[in-house]
């Protein structure tokens, strides 16, 4: 997931633009000696140690590289220095991979910017152990200020009772994105229930068209069908208490969602050779336009993505939840998703923490927040209107869901994330049953917890 | 005995036939894709003709930061390679022709540094980049490029010396000659084709390097072109005709050094100055 | 007789000034930039380390241990022996036949020569890329061959935990062959001319002069070229993790992959330093031994 996070952005909208990158991050560079007096203050500082008048440089990182979302956040930060001119902002736009790595590197030799962001999760929750993130309740605290976002997002940015970070960009939630052309031709329904998503499979295959597209070489794209899976035949819990090792991913629910993955396949569900495939490159995308497959169940930055490559391919988009499990535990409104996407941290070696939580403030200020949605974002705050009918339709989907449960990928450390992107792409390879991923996932969690 | 000639001949001319559609193909798509309308690649297959001759790509890239990548990468490949090729000339001549103990073990640690994978190296060559204060400098990439450049070039160097006669080096001697100048009036010029070959193999290579570049820059100013490949595709998504017309441009000065650097190549061999 | 020896023993000396000299730079990049960092890894590798903290902590030997018994990391070492065979059986026996073409063509061929170099110019990330797209089991050309040929299309390459690494291989050569082409190419042109035209005169054909004197007279070319092959496929990276990542599965996993995995994705960069290090130490075995058993040959 984190890949495609970064990426929630409209292509049609990067059509439009040309420079971008360039734009920010030049320029900056000659002011880093003038504020290196003010940097050299006590390392715990606030605002005290910084007297007030002096030039205080910032430094922020992020990887909205697509615009108008560069430029967004490049006008937000302008916005917040042309008001408190005591500060300049460096402000580095990256891309997601190059990001990922700096900021280890960085954080590691503890030249770390000052304002960055994690997708929450386990990242999230290293950054907070390794001391290297500055806990930002009492700002969050402040005039209720943390009453202005969605209840899912803050709970999301919550570690150890504590909030840790600012929901800024987006709200994302998996759900089945389909050709209503094709379903409307062989006489489909949208189905309610996992038996009569089959059904409709099962017409698809019958009519020579391929059910799902897939490309899953990127591994979060099957686990999507899993997490799904998983939280519709055991609930919420299931996966919630394994994580927390209050349960097992010996559970029957994750046995069960294997053994359907794995039914789908042999069934010819999935378009062909889809571990080979790579989302990013448009691979399954490709498939739905030219109308061979009908259906794909992913984030909901599908909307800008196709928009922007196939404006006319959008008039015949519907989506649809994930069908409930007949006799399942789980809610059948529950959503896989996160509620802000990116999420701001400000470092420990700030020196002006408080002036760097009000530079956040302003990427998601009433301004930030037109822009965003303008952009075709659903910001992670309340009463947020939106005129598109299929972003109406994600919304709808948050606000009724009773949970929303994180992408795995980030919700897990980094390393038990990795096993289970890898185990659910041999679960959809057929090269594993079942029950070998929940043994492999289950030895792997019970041996992180033992180092804990 | 004839037949068998010509059964041999067809052998070698379908060889190259083959070999021309497999080298070519892939090339062709990415030259090919990059005059394409951004759907056109979905809609007419990807291996089709350009529909027409669709520039807007093109104009595109050239209008960001191109240029800025572009001189970049021409400088850092530039001083690279002049460190290189002097040092791996130098390095070449005892190697080949010197008589010490401790040549089997250094040109043993020569090899081995052939094999070290750069990825073993990343991190503590950051924090090397960091303490120089060349951390996020094009000058940061220098000496990452040189010295891992280097081992190969050695190695192929050397190889090449060993062929050059040993009598010519000899006669010089007798004549009068000392080390160092018959190194420099007899081994040096005797070496060009085996630089031009080190020149092409290794301006390729650093002209394509993507990890030290990734680790030891970090702002726009300090950019080399295959980074950019890497913030383009972030940049323009799935669309391939915009992310082959970077990689086209990128690959083009490549292509043009060798289609000149080709040339010097074959003359200098077949100058004759080397005869095994 | 006082003379004579004085002269060796100066010549001695000189030599002996010269060879630092000519080596000192050489030196000078290679302990700062591969062998410092080396030690650094090794060093690196006694401690679990996530990337992230100011402190390492120390393990002595426990990721050791680890590796010896990390199965990933034995399929990972199998898989670089396989890129290691067929890279050398399928790369130098092409190149060569190409360059061989080429050097008896000549001039005319010097645009044929530019195209089948052109693998060579284009980035990794360029050539993923590509084959991302010729690979497609849908839309790619490999299946449309296939459809051409009469089969039914939808080759699946990557995602098929048994082809995948054969996929990848495959563009491996195709991105290397032009390497050793020119580096065969290089040799053969500095075969003399003379021995050419006389054996074309005693009435040998192009095969058999190809056969009888210049394939002989390249064996310390050929020989180079296996080295090199060698141990560019035991430490190869860029390729692997622009098309696959090592999956499906681990199908294609290597030993470098495997560490950038550890050290930069899980951010076990303590173990990361492992691998890293025991790869290493198999690379330099293997190709010391390559070595000697070349060396020894030639001395025979």
């Amino acid at each position: 997931m984190k890949k495609v996070i970064g990426k929630t952005l409209s292509a049609a909208l990067a059509l439009a633009m040309t420079v971008s990158i360039a734009a920010c991050g030049s320029g900056n560079q000659s002011e880093s000696s003038s504020s290196s007096s003010a940097a050299n203050t006590s390392s715990a500082a606030t605002t005290t140690t910084v007297a007030s008048g002096d030039p205080v440089k910032l430094s922020l990182w992020h990887i909205q590289t697509t615009e108008p979302m560069t430029s967004n956040v490049k006008a937000d930060i302008d916005r917040f220095a042309k008001d408190n001119p005591k500060y300049s902002v460096d402000v580095q736009v990256m891309q997601n991979d190059a990001y990922k790595t700096k900021l280890k590197i960085a954080l590691s030799s503890n030249t770390a910017p000052d304002i960055f962001f994690s997708w929450t999760g386990g990242s999230m929750n290293e950054y907070v152990d390794a001391d290297k993130i500055v806990d930002l309740t009492p700002y969050m605290d402040k005039d209720n200020y943390k009453d202005r976002f969605m209840d899912a997002g803050i709970n999301q940015a919550t570690y150890k009772d504590k909030i840790w970070g600012v929901p800024v960009e987006n709200t994302s939630v998996a759900m089945f994105f389909y050709n209503k052309d094709l379903f409307a031709k062989y006489n489909l329904q949208v189905p309610k229930t996992i038996k009569e998503l089959e059904t409709v499979c099962d017409t698809l295959k019958k009519n020579g068209i391929i059910p799902f597209s897939l490309a899953n070489k990127t591994q979060w794209t099957g686990s999507m069908y899993y997490m799904y899976l998983a939280n519709r035949i055991g609930g919420a819990d299931a996966f919630k208490n394994a994580a927390a090792r209050t349960g097992s991913f010996e559970d029957e629910s994750f046995k069960q969602a294997g053994t359907i993955i794995q039914d789908w396949v042999k069934k010819d569900y999935f378009n062909k050779g889809f571990n080979g495939l790579d989302e990013d490159s448009g691979q399954s995308r490709t498939l739905l336009y030219t109308e061979k497959a009908a259906m794909t169940l992913m984030g909901s930055w599908f909307l800008s993505t196709a928009a922007g490559e196939n404006k006319d391919f959008m008039k015949k988009v519907g989506s649809f939840a994930f069908p409930a499990a007949e006799g399942g535990k789980g809610e059948p409104d529950a959503v896989v998703g996160t509620v802000g996407d990116n999420f701001y941290h400000i470092a420990k070696t700030c020196k002006d923490p408080e002036g760097a939580f009000k530079a956040i403030q302003y990427m998601i200020d009433d301004t930030a927040v037109a822009k965003r949605i303008e952009a075709g974002r659903v910001p992670p705050v309340k009463g947020v209107k939106v005129s598109d009918p299929l972003l109406q339709n994600v919304l709808d989907a948050v606000q009724k869901a009773p949970s929303v449960q994180l992408w795995y990928d980030q919700y897990l450390s980094p390393e038990l994330s990795d096993l289970h992107k890898s185990t659910t792409q041999a679960l959809f390879g057929l090269s594993k049953t079942p029950d070998q991923v929940d043994k492999e996932m289950e030895a792997k969690a019970k041996e992180l917890a033992a180092k804990k | 005995m004839k037949k068998k000639f010509k059964v041999g001949k067809i052998i070698v001319a379908l060889l190259a036939l083959i070999w021309l559609a497999i080298a070519g193909a892939p090339f062709y798509f990415m030259v090919a894709s990059a005059f394409k309308e951004q759907f056109e690649i979905f809609t007419t297959g990807v291996f089709a003709i350009p529909k027409g001759l669709y520039l807007q790509n093109f104009h595109k890239v050239i209008e960001g930061d191109f240029y800025k990548y572009l001189f970049n990468s021409i400088f850092v490949v530039g001083v690279s390679l002049v460190l290189i090729l002097f040092t791996s000339l130098f390095a070449s001549y005892p190697f080949s022709r010197f008589k010490f103990k401790l040549n089997k073990p250094l040109f043993g640690i020569i090899v081995a540094a052939m094999a070290v994978p750069i990825h073993v190296t990343l991190i503590p060559v950051f924090q090397l980049t960091q303490k120089l204060n060349l951390y996020d400098t094009i000058f940061a990439l220098i000496g990452p490029y040189t010295a891992f450049n280097l081992p190969i070039s050695v190695f192929i160097l050397t190889g090449f010396m060993a062929q050059i006669p040993k009598e010519l080096e000899e006669s010089a001697e007798i004549d009068g000659c000392g080390k160092y100048r018959t190194f420099f009036n007899i081994i040096a010029p005797l070496s060009k084709p085996g630089l031009a070959t080190l020149a092409i193999y290794n301006s390729v290579n650093m002209w394509n390097e993507f990890s030290f570049a990734l680790v030891l820059t970090q702002s726009q100013k300090s950019r080399t072109l295959p980074l950019s490949i890497w913030e383009y595709q972030g940049q323009y998504n799935a669309n391939i005709p915009m992310i082959m017309a970077v990689l086209t441009l990128c690959a083009l000065p490549m292509i043009l050094a060798f289609a000149i650097g080709q040339d010097k190549l074959i003359k200098g061999m077949m100058a004759g100055a080397v005869k095994g | 007789m006082q003379a004579t020896r004085s002269l060796s023993e100066y010549r001695k000396r000189s030599t002996l000034t010269a060879t630092t000299v000519f080596l000192l730079p050489v030196f000078f990049f290679i302990l700062i930039f591969i062998i410092y960092p080396i030690i650094d890894s090794f060093w690196l590798s006694l401690h679990e380390w996530n990337g992230i903290t100011s402190g390492k902590a120390f393990l002595g030997l426990e990721n050791w241990k680890t590796l010896l018994g990390d199965k990933i990391f034995f399929k990972a070492f199998l898989n670089n022996m396989i890129i290691v065979v067929l890279s050398i059986a399928i790369q130098l026996p092409i190149a060569m036949a190409i360059a061989f073409l080429l050097d008896t063509g000549g001039k005319k061929l010097n645009f044929l020569k530019m195209i089948y170099f052109l693998p060579m110019l284009m980035s990794s990330v360029a050539v993923g890329f590509l084959f991302k797209y010729t690979y497609d089991p849908q839309f790619g050309l490999i299946s449309a061959v296939d459809t051409m040929l009469g089969g039914q299309g939808m080759v699946d390459v990557l995602g098929d935990p048994h082809r995948a690494i054969f996929g990848v291989i495959a563009v491996i050569c195709w991105q290397f062959i032009p390497f050793y082409m020119v580096y065969f190419l290089a040799a053969l042109s500095s075969l003399p001319v003379e021995i050419y035209e006389a054996s074309i005169i005693d009435g040998a054909s192009h095969s058999q002069y190809f056969w009888r004197v210049a394939l002989p007279s390249m064996k310390g070319t050929i020989k180079s070229a296996a080295v090199l092959s060698l141990v560019g496929s035991l430490k190869y990276f860029d390729l692997i993790y622009v098309m696959t990542q090592g999956g499906p599965d681990g199908a294609t996993e290597l030993m470098a992959t495997y560490m950038y995995k550890n050290a930069f994705t899980i951010g076990k960069m303590g173990y990361g330093a492992t691998v890293a290090s025991g790869m290493f130490i198999i690379i330099t075995v293997i190709s010391l031994v390559t070595l000697r058993v070349i060396n020894g040959k030639e001395e025979a």
